[in-house]
């Protein structure tokens, strides 16, 4: 089964030295190794921005779409093969602004799949311009006087709007963050693993020292239950609110928030996809009966 | 007042309030005609809400093959006073209307003497039957009488109709059918018209283009069908969903337009025949998707079902204005086919068709078509379900890909968008073993990788990859269709695309019986553009003249494009009513 080496025999990185992209990249690769899948298990989907120029530099099969579509792309390909596991990986601006549609359906849908966002809270290959989780009043080159809207709250949106595993890496700590992908993956239904991934050119706010200075780990928090929704959903907003804040005012916890086993997902649904529909076109379809309903 | 129509032909017009059944008694009629023999062809009209407004249904039905509606009105159905007043210049002289007394005034339009009034108590023998809702039906035993018919027919499909309801509610209805029947035929005996079943008529279907579309679809083994709701293209969405589970098509209802379309991309990514269907508006919001359809190479289908625009127009009417948009939409430049459908037997066929020319070219297909052909039904001869074959075009679906050389570089790594003479690549599925690729949205190099795309050579090489698959698109497209007479010896040679054929196809044949000869075309495939045998009909004519229901005249500007030469008169509809036959002809001597 392929490694960490075989993954990546595709072109070298082109992103920033020291961007959080290079920790989301390296986590994934050892998570697949570490899953032991052929590269024919699984397709890989992305959409536009600067983790989206990871397409070129992972050694699989997959489908670079467009601004903010990975998710439908995505959902197509799990609605149409079920052999093939489906990874998502999309941006803030990408998954919650442009997309953010498809976002929250996604969410609600319950697809069978793993989305994995590139948070960097800013647009990064458009050179620094606020993204919908750039934290308020935060001074960009399309917001001189400051970020005036609230930043979406990934997890909190996907709690509330019906996700069944929700979760949140830091690509600072690959080892975590590789755990995460992994429970994400084995999970029955649709995965959210948000990634606080910090752009060295365009955010210097959310640095990797800002994040190092406050992260913790939920696992490792007492009486912390991720089965307990209400208990995820307060958690997030409290998380929302704090990033603005001071190190020792506030903590940003990392870790599984929330976790719901054993529900129905939108291929449990679909007795049709009982093989990979392309073996539905091998011959033509007979629909005498259906066309003598005309009759 | 209208002409009355040739023998055997019966023009029937139901109106009545959104809400009242119009369109279900009107098919039910249109089944009875359909099934004993004759044939039909309806024309609904309906405002955009469900309830009130107005609504009605006209159904045409003769002896020989209908390829339009027609203007002229036999018997009006007026379930309410508004239709009446809608509809009274309609009518041809001595045309009878059937109208409830206790619910509809002759104030102002009673007594005529031009006009057959057939007062028939609807709602009193409706409700007496088992409740107001059948008024419609005791209306169509009154049709039925009034043109010396048969009633069995009716009872025998109204007991179809309604048997999965309740075997009691089909009673009902068939007595409330035997009264409204009894009623007329006693009370008016000798109305003008009589409406004969034909023996040992061949089978026939009773479809609308949507139908047929979706028929054709699944015939070709559609597996994913993903849409957001828009008139007129929403029943495809209702026909995949009833039939998702029995025919094993996956079929999603998205939260927008944009969503359709990347599913369908994905979907069209593993292999799985995938389409979407939706109007001018939706097909907008698609177009990015369009886009990375072509650039990346993905074989899907695309049915646009046009209504009058721009923006959200008149959704429940017809046009022919999304020509241009279609052949010109996403930005950059990219192989596409266009089909555009005349009638349900080409939208059955090219519906499948569309499905082998994606695989084929491995780019985007549209077919196009619009509310007059979508949503209005008409007795068409059972469509050739052998004549359907599946060609998947340069797929590998499984195994491995070391399997087939001509995929891979000197390397050993598969090239999914390797440059070849045709445009053409083997395209491996993932799942298929070493089948890595990047299927890109980006511009791309033969592995896939975006970055390289920007290297000049690459982008040169891959524009002009796909640009040459437009040239094998020309070699698989299905050509013009020719009818009347021919060009040189006409009195003028018209030009018409998509729905208008119906009505042409008539005119053409009424004129003839005149001595008017005109030689016809119907533009099929609409993008490859046929310039070949477009010009060369141009130039054999002595007269030209295009048909199409839009404003600018669409078609007319490509005729200009690829033949540098203008059709000498055009004929524009642009009101969201399809051309009537009578409309055409008269176009047509206007220009003699």
């Amino acid at each position: 089964m392929p490694t960490v080496n075989d993954f990546e025999k595709a072109l070298t990185p082109t992103w920033c030295p020291g961007c959080g992209n290079f920790g989301m990249w390296r986590a994934l690769k050892e998570a697949l190794e570490e899953l032991g899948w052929a590269y024919e298990d699984f397709a890989v989907v992305w959409g536009i921005g600067c983790h989206g120029n990871g397409a070129d530099f992972l050694n699989c099969q997959g489908f670079h779409t467009l601004h903010g579509r990975a998710l439908p792309v995505a959902t197509g390909i799990a609605l149409s093969n079920p052999d093939l596991h489906v990874i998502v990986e999309m941006g803030d601006g990408d998954g919650y602004g442009i997309g953010g549609n498809h976002f929250i359906h996604s969410c609600r849908r319950n697809v069978r799949m793993t989305a994995i966002a590139h948070n960097n809270q800013i647009y990064g290959l458009t050179t620094g311009q606020a993204s919908p989780t750039s934290d308020q009043f935060m001074k960009t080159p399309s917001t001189p006087g400051g970020v005036v809207e609230e930043p979406v709250n990934p997890v909190g949106v996907a709690v509330a709007q019906g996700a069944t595993f929700v979760a949140r890496g830091f690509a600072g700590d690959i080892p975590h963050l590789k755990e995460l992908y992994k429970e994400a993956v084995a999970h029955d239904g649709f995965a959210l693993v948000d990634v606080f991934q910090p752009c060295v050119t365009w955010n210097k706010v959310n640095t990797f020292s800002w994040f190092r200075d406050r992260v913790y780990k939920l696992e490792e928090t007492e009486g912390y239950d991720p089965t307990d929704r209400t208990m995820a959903f307060e958690q997030s907003m409290k998380t929302f609110h704090e990033l603005t804040c001071a190190p020792d005012e506030c903590r940003v916890p990392i870790g599984v928030f929330y976790r719901e086993e054993g529900s129905f997902t939108y291929q449990d649904g679909l007795p049709q996809l009982d093989r990979p529909a392309f073996k539905r076109a091998y011959e033509p379809r007979d629909v005498s009966e259906a066309m003598e309903r005309f009759g | 007042m209208a002409e009355r129509n040739a023998p055997g032909e019966l023009r029937v017009r139901i109106g009545g309030e959104a809400g009242f059944g119009i369109k279900a008694a009107g098919q039910t009629l249109a089944r009875v005609f359909a099934s004993t023999g004759l044939w039909t062809f309806d024309l609904t009209e309906y405002p955009s809400l469900i309830r009130g407004g107005h609504n009605n249904y006209l159904l045409r039905v003769g002896p020989e093959r209908l390829y339009s509606h027609a203007e002229g009105v036999d018997v009006l159905v007026a379930l309410n006073r508004e239709t009446v007043d809608l509809h009274l210049d309609e009518l041809v002289d001595g045309a009878a209307v059937i109208f409830d007394p206790d619910e509809t005034s002759t104030d102002g339009w009673l007594p005529s003497n031009r006009i057959r009034p057939v007062p028939v108590p609807l709602t009193k023998y409706a409700r007496e039957a088992g409740g107001k809702i059948m008024r419609n039906t005791v209306a169509l035993g009154a049709v039925l009488a009034l043109v010396h018919f048969p009633l069995e027919p009716l009872i025998e499909s109204l007991r179809r109709q309604f048997a999965h309801k309740s075997p009691e509610v089909a009673e009902q209805n068939a007595a409330a059918a035997t009264v409204g029947y009894q009623y007329v035929a006693r009370m008016a005996p000798d109305f003008f018209l009589t409406i004969e079943p034909v023996e040992d008529a061949a089978p026939r279907v009773l479809v609308d283009g949507n139908e047929a579309v979706a028929l054709g679809a699944a015939a070709a083994g559609i597996g994913f069908y993903a849409a957001y709701p828009m008139t007129p293209a929403t029943s495809i969405l209702h026909f995949m969903a009833g039939h998702g589970r029995d025919m094993g098509i996956v079929v999603k209802h998205t939260e927008d337009e944009l969503a359709a379309i990347n599913m369908v991309c994905g979907a069209a990514f593993t292999g799985a025949r995938a389409m979407c269907a939706t109007s001018g508006g939706g097909f907008a919001l698609m177009n990015e998707g369009f886009g990375q359809a072509g650039v990346s190479e993905s074989a899907i289908v695309v049915n646009v079902a046009t209504r009058p625009g721009p923006a959200t127009g008149m959704p429940t009417w017809t046009e022919q204005s999304d020509l241009l948009h279609v052949i010109h939409a996403a930005q950059g430049e990219f192989p596409r086919v266009v089909l555009a459908p005349g009638d349900r037997t080409q939208a059955f066929e090219l519906a499948w068709q569309a499905f082998n020319l994606a695989d084929r070219l491995q780019t985007p297909v549209v077919i196009l078509t619009d509310s007059y052909l979508a949503e209005n039904r008409a007795a068409v001869p059972p469509f050739d379900l052998d004549a359907v074959t599946i060609d998947r075009g340069k797929l590998v679906a499984e195994g491995d890909i070391a399997d087939h050389a001509d995929a891979l570089h000197e390397d050993g790594r598969y090239l999914r968008y390797r440059v070849t003479d045709d445009g053409v690549s083997i395209r491996a599925l993932p799942g298929v073993t070493g089948a890595q690729q990047v299927v890109n949205s980006y511009e791309h190099d033969e592995y896939g990788y975006g970055q390289r795309g920007e290297i000049a050579a690459e982008r040169v090489a891959q524009n002009e990859k796909r640009m040459r698959k437009l040239d094998l698109a020309r070699t698989l497209v299905p050509g013009p269709v020719r009818f009347g007479a021919e060009p040189a010896e006409a009195d003028v040679a018209v030009l018409c695309w998509g729905s208008t054929v119906g009505p042409l196809r008539e005119a053409v044949a009424q004129l003839a019986e005149e001595g008017v000869g005109v030689a016809a075309m119907q533009v099929v495939t609409v993008w490859p553009f046929p310039a070949e045998e477009v010009c060369g009909f141009m130039g054999a004519a002595s007269r030209t003249m295009v048909v199409e229901g839009n404003l600018t005249g669409q078609l007319e500007r490509l005729i200009r494009e690829h033949c540098l030469r203008a059709p000498d008169r055009s004929l524009h509809r642009y009101d969201g009513r399809p051309f009537s036959p009578e409309r055409i002809v008269a176009g047509i001597k206007e220009v003699l």
